[in-house]
């Protein structure tokens, strides 16, 4: 996002989709930010992990068991 | 007054038990305190007197009969304004809840009335437990005792501010990426964060769905470990909650450290981030006190700091905006402008980088679970960096995420904060210990033996406890 103007531009549809046209009206730079850190990717996974075979976390205790 | 101010729950227990102190005698010297001090300090919301003297007139009278209902019956507590208690408000510290009416108390509040504790009121926090210390909402920000101008910490800001001003000797907070944690470094006080799971959510307000965990806090270790023991019990109503019963917590903790194996994150505080000197020196010297104890110290590595910050913000902005969605799309001013700020990029998260997120969690899991095989606990930093000033907003978010506490959230394991001593500001350091999952009494044992080998943490030796000050007069208009 080169400028400021062009961020807004890009984010006010964005922004107005999720219904937050009055956020947007009363905090421009607030939302602006937050779509910035929103939209920014997540970390790469640790080497030897893999997005494409690594299902979504569910807490399982058992892992964390002493001696295991 | 000033005695009773400073009592711990194990202490004052013992005396309430053997009849050498009444409940009514101890819950009206901390009223007295609390109208006489907390102006200073905002430590609480509301204060419940009339019930908290009824409720320790009624221990009075069971522990005279003989009817003694255990470690915490006739002690005063306090809870962070998130937490449910029938008939009162939980505001959450925001405008936005000032009218709600909760229908009956959560079950933690259960649990402490059933166990015939004393409840003195409800604390201040960070508004809907995220953000910082705000100026722009219905209350003001809880100060910080050992110095009224720094960051108290957060978000159970509350909870810290009145432990460590004696104002309660026990209090609730939550913990999502740090909340009760981070109060407690900054304070200078014990707060752990348990296994998810092993203590009900039920009628606390959440702030996401995956990362939150109620937490006890104290100013000691044993009373921690008392106060986590009461609130434990399986919740069927809430969907989080495992039905393993939490182990005894107070059997073997005095039982040293001699052959223990603890793992120290170093990388997090010498390479991953730049941490304060003071606070780097803090852990160093209970690194050696820990040796000195009998403990096989070794340097473990995981995924950088970064890494977890970045998982647990991801999944902590998502869950938050999908809880608060509707107030920020229709009332965003009523929000502080720290809440807004750290919730609002919920609403860009797309569906893949959460599930991402979770991905990248369940890798950090393993990772953290094959780091720590064969350790007894690990330990790190808490706060990279010391109290800020509270006022400065541009230094509290740039600060908000220089912690290792999150981590811990993420892998869902139990971790305390312990004092490590004072920076050369005067200002309390701490350092984390955490254990393996329902393994709370190996994390209480190794923060006994530190803490009373190190005697870092707040007694009733003046030497201990922050200096109060009384509220200045620029502070009226708050």
């Amino acid at each position: 996002m080169s400028s400021s103007k062009n961020a807004l531009d890009i984010i006010k549809p964005l922004a107005e989709l999720h219904g937050l046209q009055r956020a947007l009206e009363k905090f421009p730079d607030g939302v602006k930010a937050a779509a910035e850190r929103g939209l920014r990717p997540v970390g790469a996974m640790p080497a030897g992990n893999s997005p494409i075979t690594q299902p979504a976390h569910i807490f399982n205790p058992d892992q964390f068991e002493r001696g295991k | 007054m000033t005695g009773l101010a400073w009592l711990s729950v194990a202490e004052g227990s013992q005396l309430l038990r053997s009849r050498k102190l009444s409940p009514v005698e101890w819950t009206k010297a901390l009223l007295e305190r609390i109208a006489a001090v907390d102006p200073a300090y905002n430590a609480f919301l509301t204060v419940t007197a009339d019930r908290a003297l009824a409720q320790a007139k009624v221990a009075e009278a069971e522990i005279a009969a003989g009817d003694w209902r255990g470690p915490m019956h006739g002690v005063p507590y306090a809870a962070k304004d998130i937490f449910d208690i029938e008939g009162m408000a939980t505001t959450c510290h925001s405008k936005i809840r000032i009218d709600h009416r909760a229908a009956a108390d959560a079950f933690v509040i259960r649990k402490l009335h059933e166990a015939g504790a004393v409840l003195l009121g409800k604390l201040a926090l960070h508004e809907f437990a995220t953000g910082g210390p705000a100026f722009d909402l219905p209350w003001p920000p809880a100060r910080n005792p050992w110095n009224r101008d720094l960051h108290p910490g957060g978000s159970s800001s509350g909870s810290g501010a009145a432990l460590a001003a004696g104002l309660a000797p026990a209090a609730l907070g939550t913990d999502t990426g740090g909340s009760v944690r981070n109060p407690a470094t900054c304070c200078g006080i014990v707060g752990l964060k348990p296994t998810y799971g092993a203590i009900s959510l039920g009628g606390v307000f959440p702030l996401t769905y995956s990362l939150d965990h109620v937490g006890p806090m104290t100013r000691d270790v044993e009373s921690n470990a008392i106060l986590l023991q009461a609130l434990a019990g399986y919740d069927a109503s809430d969907p989080t909650m495992t039905q393993r019963p939490m182990a005894d917590c107070l059997k073997g903790m005095k039982s040293g450290l001699k052959g223990m194996k603890i793992g120290v994150i170093e990388h997090f505080y010498t390479k991953d981030a730049p941490a304060d000197p003071d606070q780097v020196r803090g852990i160093e010297s209970a690194i050696e006190i820990l040796k000195k104890l009998g403990a096989d110290v070794c340097t473990i590595s995981v995924s950088p700091l970064s890494l977890w910050t970045d998982c647990n913000r991801t999944i902590h902005a998502s869950e938050a905006y999908a809880i608060h969605e509707s107030d920020l799309q229709e009332r965003p001013e009523d929000f502080a402008m720290l809440t807004r700020n750290r919730i609002f990029p919920g609403a860009f998260v797309t569906a893949a980088k959460y599930i991402k997120a979770q991905q990248l969690r369940r890798a950090l899991c393993n990772e953290m679970a094959e780091a720590t095989r064969g350790l007894d606990a690990v330990i790190t930093l808490s706060s990279l960096l010391l109290p800020c000033q509270i006022d400065d907003t541009a230094l509290v978010l740039k600060t908000y995420d220089q912690q290792c506490r999150l981590v811990f959230n993420v892998t869902g394991t139990p971790c305390i904060s312990v004092p490590t001593g004072l920076s050369k500001s005067g200002m309390p350091l701490a350092m984390q210990i955490a254990g393996h999952a329902f393994d709370e009494p190996t994390v209480y044992r190794v923060a006994h033996a530190y803490c009373e080998a190190a005697g870092t943490v707040i007694t009733a030796d003046p030497k201990t406890q922050p200096r109060l000050v009384p509220m200045p007069k620029t502070a009226a208009a708050e």
